[in-house]
Formats: C-alpha cells, sequence, structure tokens
C-alpha cells in the first residue's frame, strides 16, 4: 500500500513539475505570440504589402442585426471586403457592462484599437484627461460635413479625441390619428398640454408614455425645460452650477416646478417612475397612450413592422411646447450628439483603426446608411442622401433639426462625473414623485457636484 | 374494528387536500417555465398586452432559430457545459480535501486556514472584478479558460466548504478509526469511505455551483473578448438594443438557457430528495 503510494506521490510530482515546464513554455509562446501583432503595426504605413492586420473593436451596440449595431456591421463588412488584409475583431457589450469593461481595459496595458465613446463630459472627461485616447486630426473632418458644434463633446483643448455617431432630438411622439379622431390638437404652450393632459385622462387614455424608471428621461425632460425657460446657453448654465455646486439659478427652480406639476396633473401614466423603457414605447404602440415622450432614435418605430399599420402610419413628433413668460422660441430645442467613436491610446493598431474611422464617418457611410434605414439622424449633414420615401417622422426631425435656432447640448445628468450622473436621475425622479420639494431638489443637486 | 373503518373512509378526504395542496404548489412552481416558453413563441410587441400569459396570433418558432443561428448558440453551450462540468469536478475535489484536512486532521493551523476560506463568501464579485483583469492582463491570461475557470471555482469553493465540511462533522470518527485498524490508509478513506457517505452533500454542492455559475455575466464579460470561451448568457446579449431589445428571441434564448438546469434536475432529482430525507433522519 505504502509503495502504492509514494509511486503516486512521484507519479504527482513528475507532473507538477512538467506542469511548470509548460508554464514557462507558455510564457514564452505567449511572447512570441505578441510580437508578430507588433510587427504589423511597425509596419504599418507601407499598407502596399497587404500585410495582414487585426483591428479590434470594442462597442456598445451588441444587436448586430438591427438598428445602429446594424448599420455598424455592414460598414465592418464592406470595409473588410475592399480591404482584404483587414480582419475587424468586434466584442459588444451593453452599455452597463460596456462601462464596467471599459474601465477594465483601461486599468490593463492594451486597449481595443476603436472604442464607442459618449461625447459627455460625464464619461469623456476623465478618459481624455488619463490620456486613454489618441488624437485625431481635426483637419481630416473639413470636409465631413459634421454639424457645427457637434465635435466640441469629443474636444479638450482644441484638440479632437473622437467622432460623434449621431444627433438626438428630444420630443413627444403622438398618435395622429388618435389626436385627430378626438378632435385634440397640437399643444403649443405649456399650460395646453397640461389641459390637453386633463381631456386625454377623461377619455381613458394616459396621455404621455413616460420612461421614468430609467430615470435619464427625466433629466432629459428637465434641460428640455430648461431650454424653453432660457432659450439659450443652457449647457453653460447647467456646466457652471455644477462647476461651482450651486443651482440657485430660478430657472432651475422653475423647470423642476414644471416637471412636478406635470407629473402630479397625470400627463404621465400611473407609476410611471417604476415603467421602463420597452414597457413606456408599447404603451404608445399599442394604443395605450396618446404621446411619448423620447428621442429621435425612435424614428424607426415608424419603419417597425411589428406595430399596427394604424399607429406606425400615423407617427408625429412635437417637441416641447412654450412655456409662458419664459425666453425660449419654439425653434430653441433639446438636441445633443451622444456616442461616437475614439481610437485608443494604447491600441496595437491606431494607424489602421484611424483608416477604418475614417472610413466609416465618410458621408456616404455611417449617415447615408443610417437615414436610409431610418436608424437615426447622423451628426453630419444628410440632406443630401434624402431619398423622397422618408417618413412623415423622419421628415418632421429633419425639419426640426434645419430650422432649429438654439440647440440645449448635453442633457443634465451627463454633464458631471458618473457619480453626479447616478444621484442626479434619483434626485429627479424623487421630486417628480413629490418625493422632494424643488428646493430640496436642487440642494441635493448641489450636493452631488461637489 | 368500526374504528378503523372510519379511520378508512375519512382518509380519502385528507389524500384529496393533500393533492389539491400538491397541485397548487406545482402549479407555482411550473408556472415560470410555462410563461417562458409561452413568451418565447410569440412576437416582441405582444408581450406588454394586459394578461398573464399571451395567446399569440402566430406561433414563432422563428425565435428559436434566431436564437440558434444569430445567437451563436451551440459554441456557447458547448462552452458553457465545459466550464460548468470542470468548475464542478474542481470545486468537489477541492472540497473535500480541504474539508477533511480542516475537520479531521489535527494542525495548528486548520481552524484558521477553514475560517480563512469561508471568508471568501464575504467578498462580493464586483470588487474583484478590476483587480483580477490587471492581474490576468499581466500573465496575459485574459480570455483564456484559466480567466474565468479561477473565479468560478474561487467563489464557489467556501460554499462548497461549508457544505462538505459541516457534512463530514457528523460522520462518527469510529468509521474512519475502524478502517485504520483494518489498515486503510488516509486517501483510501478519503476515497473510498469518506465521498460516498458525503454523496448527498454533494449533490448539493454540485446543483449550487452548477446553478450560480451557469447564469454568470459579470465576470465572463470582464474577463473575455472573445467568442472563444464565452458562455450561454452571452447569447441573451446579443438580442439587447441600444435602447430596446427583441424580447422574444431573449425569450427564446432563455428557455433554451433553462433547458440543461432543468433536465440536470430532473436526472438528479432522486438524489436531492433522498439527500434531504437522510439529512432529516440523521440531525
Amino acid at each position: 500500500m505504502k509503495k502504492l503510494f509514494s509511486l503516486v506521490l512521484v507519479l504527482a510530482m513528475i507532473l507538477s513539475l512538467a506542469a511548470c515546464g509548460n508554464k514557462d513554455d507558455d510564457k514564452t509562446g505567449d511572447d512570441n505570440g505578441t510580437s508578430p501583432t507588433t510587427a504589423p503595426d511597425d509596419s504599418s504605413d507601407d499598407d502596399a504589402t497587404g500585410e495582414a492586420v487585426t483591428i479590434k473593436v470594442f462597442t456598445n451596440l451588441p444587436d448586430r442585426t438591427t438598428g445602429q449595431g446594424f448599420v455598424e456591421q455592414t460598414l465592418f463588412d464592406s470595409y473588410m471586403a475592399e480591404n482584404k488584409n483587414v480582419k475587424i475583431e468586434v466584442e459588444a457589450l451593453d452599455d452597463e457592462a460596456y462601462k464596467t469593461k471599459f474601465k477594465a481595459y483601461a486599468a490593463g496595458t492594451t486597449m481595443p484599437d476603436l472604442v464607442s465613446v459618449w461625447g459627455q463630459p460625464g464619461f469623456i472627461d476623465e478618459v481624455m484627461d488619463a490620456g486613454l485616447l489618441q488624437e485625431l486630426n481635426a483637419a481630416d473632418y473639413a470636409d465631413y460635413g459634421f454639424i457645427p458644434g457637434s465635435l466640441d463633446g469629443f474636444s479638450k483643448d482644441g484638440k479632437l479625441y473622437g467622432l460623434a455617431r449621431n444627433t438626438d432630438v428630444i420630443g413627444f411622439y403622438y398618435n395622429a390619428k388618435m389626436f385627430q379622431d378626438n378632435g385634440w390638437t397640437v399643444p403649443t404652450t405649456y399650460t395646453e398640454l397640461l389641459a390637453l393632459a386633463d381631456t386625454i385622462n377623461a377619455k381613458g387614455i394616459i396621455p404621455v408614455a413616460m420612461d421614468g424608471g430609467d430615470k435619464w428621461p427625466l433629466y432629459i425632460y428637465m434641460t428640455d425645460l430648461l431650454q424653453k425657460i432660457d432659450g439659450t446657453g443652457v449647457m453653460q448654465k447647467t456646466a457652471d452650477a455644477i462647476a461651482n455646486a450651486d443651482f440657485s439659478d430660478p430657472s432651475f427652480k422653475k423647470a423642476a416646478e414644471l416637471l412636478r406639476e406635470a407629473a402630479s396633473k397625470g400627463l404621465f401614466q400611473t407609476g410611471f417612475e417604476t415603467t421602463d423603457y420597452g414597457t413606456a414605447k408599447n404603451l404608445f404602440t399599442n394604443g395605450q397612450s396618446a404621446m411619448f415622450y423620447m428621442g429621435s432614435w425612435e424614428m424607426s418605430m415608424a419603419t417597425n413592422q411589428d406595430i399596427a399599420p394604424e399607429i406606425r402610419d400615423n407617427i408625429r413628433v412635437f417637441t416641447m411646447p412654450l412655456i409662458d413668460g419664459a425666453q425660449g422660441k419654439a425653434t430653441d430645442i433639446s438636441a445633443w450628439n451622444g456616442g461616437g467613436y475614439s481610437v485608443t491610446a494604447s491600441g496595437a493598431q491606431k494607424e489602421e483603426a484611424i483608416k477604418l474611422l475614417n472610413y466609416m464617418f465618410k458621408p456616404e457611410g455611417w449617415t447615408k446608411l443610417a437615414w436610409e434605414n431610418g436608424v437615426c439622424m447622423s451628426a453630419q449633414d444628410f440632406s443630401q442622401f434624402a431619398t423622397g420615401n422618408e417618413t412623415e417622422v423622419q421628415k418632421q426631425f429633419t425639419e426640426l433639426v434645419k430650422s432649429a435656432t438654439s440647440l440645449s447640448g448635453t442633457p443634465l445628468g451627463d454633464m458631471g462625473t458618473s457619480e453626479f450622473k447616478t444621484q442626479s436621475s434619483d434626485l429627479t425622479q424623487e421630486v417628480s414623485i413629490g418625493v422632494k420639494t424643488a428646493d430640496e431638489y436642487l440642494q441635493g443637486l448641489a450636493g452631488a457636484s461637489k | 374494528m368500526n374504528d378503523r373503518v372510519m379511520k378508512r373512509s375519512s382518509f380519502p378526504i385528507g389524500k384529496i387536500i393533500i393533492w389539491i395542496l400538491l397541485i397548487a404548489v406545482a402549479v407555482i412552481q411550473i408556472f415560470p417555465l410555462v410563461w417562458l416558453l409561452d413568451f418565447s413563441v410569440a412576437s416582441s410587441n405582444e408581450m406588454f398586452t394586459n394578461g398573464l400569459l399571451i395567446i399569440p396570433k402566430v406561433i414563432h418558432f422563428d425565435n428559436y432559430v434566431k436564437a440558434f443561428v444569430d445567437g451563436n448558440f451551440l459554441l456557447y453551450l458547448k462552452n458553457s457545459l465545459l466550464i460548468n462540468v470542470l468548475a464542478v469536478v474542481l470545486v468537489l475535489i477541492i472540497s473535500i480535501m480541504t474539508a477533511f484536512a480542516t475537520t479531521r486532521m489535527h494542525w495548528k493551523l486548520s481552524g484558521t486556514v477553514r475560517i480563512i476560506i469561508l471568508l471568501g463568501m464575504m467578498i462580493p464579485i464586483h470588487a474583484t472584478l478590476l483587480p483580477n483583469y490587471v492581474i490576468y492582463d499581466k500573465l496575459k491570461m485574459t480570455d483564456t479558460i484559466w480567466a474565468i475557470l479561477i473565479p468560478y471555482i474561487a467563489f464557489s469553493l467556501p460554499q462548497g466548504l461549508f457544505l462538505t465540511s459541516s457534512f463530514m462533522a457528523s460522520i462518527p470518527k469510529e468509521i474512519e478509526e475502524a478502517a485504520i485498524m483494518d489498515g486503510c490508509g488516509i486517501y483510501r478513506i478519503i476515497i473510498v469511505i469518506i465521498t460516498p457517505m458525503l454523496r448527498t452533500s454533494l449533490v448539493t454542492v454540485s446543483i449550487m455551483t452548477f446553478l450560480n455559475n451557469w447564469n454568470e455575466f459579470m465576470m465572463a464579460s470582464t474577463y473575455l473578448n472573445t467568442d472563444k470561451w464565452r458562455t450561454l448568457p452571452f447569447s441573451v446579449l446579443k438580442f439587447t438594443g441600444l435602447y430596446s431589445s427583441n424580447y422574444a428571441v431573449q425569450f427564446a434564448v432563455m428557455a433554451l438557457t433553462a433547458a440543461p438546469m432543468v433536465i440536470i434536475y430532473i436526472l438528479l432529482s432522486k438524489h436531492i430528495t433522498k439527500g434531504v430525507a437522510m439529512g432529516a433522519v440523521k440531525g
């Protein structure tokens, strides 16, 4: 018996020694493994050799078959078809997981080459300060037709670090047929909007489907109100308020009170603070609500075959109505450039990633595809791609952007750190349901800014 | 005599009550699965209508086709099975050996070592994500099977050790003494005598380890970069849009993901009930 065990022990020792040896082999193997990836980096300037290149892309669009993920994948596929030596590896996670993994990558030694970023101080400031992003040559994009100001969020000290993917406009989608059948008209003032809510509620229909569970639509509503109160300079005012931890400006209080008033007068569905995105949207697309407060990216509802035609074909949009005694005009709208792309400074294939980025954002790239598929409005001039087959709601959004006299810029919650985003989201939800008063809310925001 | 007849005639009433209760419990237990299957053949838009269950206008089996093809299901299933089976086997081996070493063997630090390992239960996964990533990155181990196998084992081990060691403590020492008297060595005691007696607690450990790691996503998404070792929860992600998702296909994916678990439970249910009953008698 003892002999048997000593045999087993000896075997185990030999095995573990062998394993150690293997480990060393693995290590050298890995070192060898890294050198080929660095080699093409050195020779990437002379692309004519056609040396194999692998570009790693990290994106927040996990669904590759519909929406923006589809547009992105289509562009990658066509780039690979045109450049046979290039292979694009996509890693896609949804927003929450994306941001966690992004931090992990930032802590590691190498990042993927092309990454999704948000051109909002809450995300990109820390990233730019840490020197994670590669500077882009701004002159390259002079004739790309980016809408003036759309790249501001991606720049720091006059240096450009990323490109904006889309222009987002917030508004009230409404069911035009339902409005017509009941003799309702699109409200032009906030008072009219609240009066209309009463009329709609009396019919047993929900006036506005609101995604309050995710909270961010609520702080966008705040910025929307601020834009109509002040008309211009909302983003600067918010930035200053956060920098000085001082939200005493009367506009903030007014906006908070108007948000609370809307909720207390039943503009939104009961329990809106727990309704999530999908549920809110479906209240509208099933005809249970007359309106839906959401961004321009939802314009694809008008082409979504899952939605009943009598609703799908009657989707129209209007923006936040005028507020009595305030300065904002009807053409001062809430819009911003949120998502975009950057090339990382520590990526192995910087040059190749920039080439890919430039390819994607040629006007006939992202802009054309996104517009034709009714996915979103790009941050570039897309008027040349008008097909004439646009849905009504697409035309309305185009008109809104074209005739806009001022844009609000980044919404309130995305202006500060990620901590500020969390706290301001919670606070805005609390003030909307009346758990906090407007004053407590503003104090809370000031506290969150510190 | 009369009494016995009375008892016999009242017996069916008691049986009926038990049956009703059991059926009620069964319905409550099975409902989520029925609901999952029901929603997995509906269309996304039907999902938000009122009512608990939907009667789909068209039965969308194409949800399953999409889940299989676009969701990369087979590759993820293979990875999930491999990783989870390895994790369970390793957790069992390490748990048994550690439990024996810390509850049966007498050495100075046996109690301390056990407590240190059990303390692992207190560590939240999220706190380890970044440091572990940095370590893996330095060792060039990201995107390898080890990157998730190691944390899966590490996080299941405290629970496994806790269950096996408390169960092992209830096994009478005399059995081992008798074995030694008969000339049995230490490894043989563990393999031939202790392990079979631990079977019921080992089944519990296996199921808990399997279940926890089967649905794990946070660590897998952080430590893995490509499809090579990705597990089933990533399949759901493929249908998550930027703002709203393709819920119907996600339900189909979840039904497919849940299926292996249900099958394993059915296979092992005999042991589970046995384990509970034996535990009750022993206690």
